[in-house]
């Protein structure tokens, strides 16, 4: 399965909130791969969500190995339909897209929480994230929801232009 | 298109934004980066605009809708400049402390001196009882394989000096 081209702001694909994946049948599980594939061959990317790659299911990736941030980490993981069950405590941390290049911004996320869905096996599954996987977590939700980090910028004057992959 | 630097600088009340904007577009400009904020109680606007017209037109009719609104405002052409070109690492600078004249001189100075490239600059000054203290908060961008240690004690050494104090922390975002 190939690395799919991502998806770059404003692209509407970004803007609308995702369906339900549902029964997880082959073409869950191609989109499975290739969030994964992209996910792979991008540098610096800890997760990718759907929309990102012009799909507009409810599913994503993350994978925080190695992270000097990371407290929590489950590894490479797929979550389908994914539901936040619980979430504690909020960090700001500065938050960079693929899909948005050049900008960053100051973001509000819990500092941990419970989510729950299916994962790439077909079963129910339910993840204790904290830290940075959390963070990514959160990031990727969102892309779900059709929200953008810059939807959650905790105020106007703390977005950044910066070139995001050197 | 050529780009204008457009300012705007007046006592605040509601409406300027409205007011500027609705000249630029009816002018067929077209907003690029803008920084616009209240600074002790005037508003100031700073507009990078792509326009279609020269900037002496544009700023004619904007000091005739600004002037009823107390607006100074200037339009200038400017150079073509490469967004792409900020290179090297974000740090964050803050300064704080007992207000005095060239705090911001001498830590921009500094800063300079070591190649840090100013992002963002904004300042804050307040009065309490225990007096006037003043806020500088910085985005840098240092060139690579600057030495942030030697710039963090140099930074130190100037803090004491001015008796205020400085942290330098690393401001990397992290990408999701």
């Amino acid at each position: 399965m190939p690395v799919r081209p991502v998806r770059l702001f404003p692209d509407p694909v970004l803007s609308g909130a995702c369906a339900p994946v549902g029964e997880i049948d082959d073409a869950a599980l191609a989109l499975a791969r290739d969030l994964l594939d992209t996910m792979r061959g991008s540098a610096h990317s800890v997760g990718v969500a759907a929309p990102q790659i012009g799909v507009a299911k409810r599913a994503f990736c993350v994978d925080v190995t190695g992270h000097p941030k990371a407290r929590s980490c489950h590894g490479e993981v797929v979550l389908f339909d994914p539901v936040v069950v619980e979430r504690h405590g909020t960090d700001v941390g500065r938050e960079g897209c693929m899909s948005v290049p050049d900008l960053t911004g100051d973001v509000a996320r819990s500092s941990s929480l419970v989510v729950s869905g299916i994962g790439i096996d077909g079963a129910p599954t339910t993840l204790e994230v904290d830290a940075f996987e959390a963070r990514a977590v959160q990031h990727e939700l969102d892309h779900l929801d059709g929200l953008l980090f810059l939807d959650r910028v905790v105020a106007g004057n703390r977005v950044y232009r910066r070139r995001v992959y050197r | 298109m050529p780009h204008v630097a457009v300012t705007a600088v007046g006592v605040d009340r509601p409406g300027i934004v409205a007011a500027v904007t609705g000249v630029l577009l009816e002018h067929g400009g077209n907003l690029e980066d803008t920084a616009m904020t209240r600074l002790g109680g005037h508003f100031a606007m700073v507009l990078v605009v792509e326009v279609a017209e020269d900037a002496s037109s544009l700023e004619r009719a904007l000091v005739t809708v600004g002037e009823p609104l107390g607006l100074t405002v200037t339009v200038r052409p400017i150079a073509e400049a490469d967004v792409a070109s900020d290179d090297g690492a974000a740090w964050a600078v803050t300064v704080h402390g007992a207000d005095r004249p060239g705090i911001v001189h001498r830590v921009t100075t500094l800063l300079a001196d070591h190649g840090a490239n100013i992002v963002d600059l904004a300042t804050r000054q307040l009065t309490t009882d225990a007096g006037t203290g003043y806020v500088v908060l910085l985005e840098v961008l240092l060139p690579p394989g600057a030495d942030d240690t030697a710039l963090d004690t140099a930074l130190q050494a100037l803090a004491a000096d001015l008796g205020v104090d400085v942290h330098l922390r690393p401001d990397e975002p992290d990408y999701l």
